[in-house]
């Protein structure tokens, strides 16, 4: 009988030992280089270590025209952001802390923006996972063992999640590791700013505002990949499952905000996937809440998975 | 109806896929330290049975046991005892033949390096082990998936068509290595093929599969002392000499074939013929026997069937 962290290890070995792999792993690294250079060249010229208090002065006053001008229709809520606005430039002022600086927090915070790339990267390997076995015939030496299917299955499952896992560390350490090389890591410390209720800046650790921005798109990242992995095990085609992913990946937002007037889309799996629409901004629909976002990817989760098992325990491996 | 001896039993095995039957209740046992051949043409269903064996297909209806462990109901437990290849052996083309021996052993328990090497040495394949499988020739896949059979020390051995490619002193090789492994290690071997002149050097039992029915089980020494001998008589007027002859010997078959008249029956059958022919006052100018070879044996018991 096989040891299932064995099955793992055999998973795994296979997902290290292919090249592709590390061309992967390549093309994640350049897209890092390549964002904190666009970063460094992006920076404002007009904005100078000497002039950035005077331009927030500037923008301060501008916010607060805005306000006066408009306070007759503006709404509340609209001018609570703009109040709020204003207390963090005052924040940065009084504090001394310059916000056009890129620090090593600017680059970390950048990372999180190729979270896309990391998601396709990790469709693309669980889209081959079981459907590279049958195209290249080894799924028949893979089946005729003592591992049931069920093991099989799963232990593919969780070498994809490893691997996915893999690429985020990847992904955060080696931006922490550029930002703090290009930048310094002098401003480690420096606080996230978030405007509270009342309009009031309220301090917050970077890290942990980092890794909430990194676990949302890693909760969508993941109902990608079983996705994938759900349509590679039932229809044994890599090309489709990545496909399908994608598609819906890439066209999910739009197709959500085009159906948006309609009440049945909020069961619709990219109405759901970007949970961070409650943490700051706007839900699709104003009766979804977080909690029925997490029951309807649960749900979506526990489907995909079921299809999978039940296809790829029953199937007949012939030919 | 389970039998102690055997350590693969197979029990009314079936497979219908859709309406058609590819095997039908087809039963055997095999013993421990047996080379039992499995024959028949191309489609009779041999590979199809070993994938039910093996577990890759469902059985429609019937039983599996391996050292009397249902395949059904005990899956895992049954295949720590089976190695096999199962048409060609794929192997990861991206991995080393060491590293995917190495994928293959770890899902086994107790599987030691020194064992690796070990049927590395046994399978001849020492010098390229190294070298990534994308560059191995198809006979050096064989080996390597024999290799991947082996690892385990399995009771019982299961190669469908394993000479595919494979050179004559390859198959020679493998032949002396599957009855040695039989003999001494006391494992069952299944072999499949459709040359029967490859299973005469290497089998001691041979079954016989013909459109997923099984037609004969017979030790390969039954089948050599049971073959019937072809007599030529030779006369002026073969077909109606065959018909004054049936209607004297009703039980014997009889042919006219290339101008001859042909007699297919035991060797002591021939003394009952002569008086036969002399009675009915027939010249007779020769008769003689030619061997019927295996092979023509086989063809006669598959004879006439389309390749279903
Ligand atoms: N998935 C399938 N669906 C329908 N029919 C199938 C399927 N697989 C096999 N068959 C049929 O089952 C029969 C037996 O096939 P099988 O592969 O077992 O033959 P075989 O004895 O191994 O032949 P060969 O000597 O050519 O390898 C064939 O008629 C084949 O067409
Ligand atoms: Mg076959």
């Amino acid at each position: 009988m096989s040891n299932f962290y064995r099955l793992i290890q055999n998973e795994n070995m296979k997902i290290v030992r292919r090249p592709r792999t590390w061309a992967m792993v390549g093309v994640l690294i350049f897209a890092l280089l390549l964002l904190t250079a666009i970063l460094k060249i992006d920076q404002n010229p007009n904005i100078q270590n000497n002039n950035w208090k005077q331009h927030l002065t500037e923008t301060n006053q501008r916010l607060q025209q805005q306000i006066d001008e408009n306070s007759a229709d503006a709404s509340p809520d609209m001018k609570l952001k703009l109040e709020g606005e204003i207390n963090k430039n005052l924040y940065y002022m009084e504090h001394n802390v310059n916000p056009y600086e890129v620090t090593i927090w600017s680059v970390v915070n950048g990372s999180s923006s190729l979270m896309v790339l990391i998601t396709l990267l990790t469709v693309i390997v669980a889209a081959d996972m079981l459907a590279a076995e049958y195209s290249w015939g080894t799924i028949k030496l893979l089946l005729v063992g003592p591992a049931s299917r069920t093991k099989i299955l799963l232990s593919k499952y969780i070498s994809t999640l490893l691997f996915t896992l893999f690429l985020l560390v990847l992904n955060f350490v080696v931006s922490f590791a550029l930002g703090g090389i290009l930048e310094g890591f002098g401003e480690i410390s420096r606080p996230a700013l978030t405007i509270g209720a009342g309009g009031a800046v309220e301090e917050g650790s970077m890290l942990v505002a980092i890794l909430q921005n990194y676990g949302f798109k890693t909760i969508e990242l993941i109902m990608y990949v079983t996705m994938s992995f759900m349509i590679s095990a039932t229809f044994r085609s890599s090309s489709m499952a990545i496909a399908f992913s994608l598609l819906f990946m890439l066209i999910g937002n739009t197709l959500v905000n085009i159906l948006s007037k309609f009440e049945w889309v909020k069961y619709l799996l990219f109405a759901n996937v970007n949970l961070s629409q409650y943490a700051n901004g706007t839900p699709v629909r104003p009766d979804m809440t977080m909690l029925f976002s997490v029951c309807v990817l649960l749900v979506y989760f526990v489907v995909f998975h079921l299809i999978s098992w039940v296809v790829f325990t029953k199937r007949d491996v012939a030919g | 109806m389970k039998n102690a001896d055997a350590v693969l039993q197979l029990r009314n095995v079936t497979k219908k896929i859709g309406k058609r039957t590819i095997v039908d209740q087809v039963s055997f046992d095999v013993p421990a330290g047996e080379v039992f051949g499995f024959l028949g043409p191309n489609g009779a269903g041999k590979t199809t049975t070993i994938r039910m064996i093996v577990g890759l297909i469902a059985m429609t209806a019937g039983e599996i046991y391996v050292k009397g462990i249902s395949v059904n109901k005990q899956f895992e437990r049954a295949m720590t005892h089976i190695g096999a290849i199962v048409e060609n052996p794929e192997m990861y083309k991206f991995l080393t033949g060491y590293q995917n021996l190495v994928y293959f052993a770890r899902r086994h328990t107790g599987v030691t390096t020194e064992r690796i090497n070990e049927v590395v040495k046994l399978v001849g394949l020492q010098n390229r082990i190294h070298e990534k499988v994308k560059r191995y020739s198809l006979g050096m896949r064989q080996r390597l998936g024999v290799a991947q059979a082996l690892l385990h020390r399995p009771s019982v051995l299961i190669l469908d068509e394993p000479t595919n490619g494979l050179d004559p002193a390859g198959i020679r090789e493998l032949r002396d290595y599957l009855r040695t492994l039989a003999r001494q290690e006391g494992i069952a071997v299944i072999v499949s093929s459709h040359l029967l002149s490859e299973m005469e050097l290497m089998c001691d039992r041979i079954a016989i599969i013909q459109a997923g029915n099984l037609i004969d089980v017979r030790s390969m020494n039954d089948l050599k002392n049971r073959v019937a001998h072809r007599i030529i008589v030779e006369v002026e007027e073969p077909e109606p000499t065959k018909e004054v002859l049936t209607a004297m010997l009703p039980d014997i078959a009889m042919a006219v074939q290339a101008g001859q008249l042909e007699i297919t029956a035991g060797r002591d059958r021939i003394p009952e013929l002569t008086r036969a022919l002399v009675q009915a006052e027939i010249d007779v100018y020769g008769i003689r026997t030619a061997n019927q070879s295996l092979e023509d044996r086989f063809l006669e018991l598959t004879r006439g069937e389309q390749i279903v």
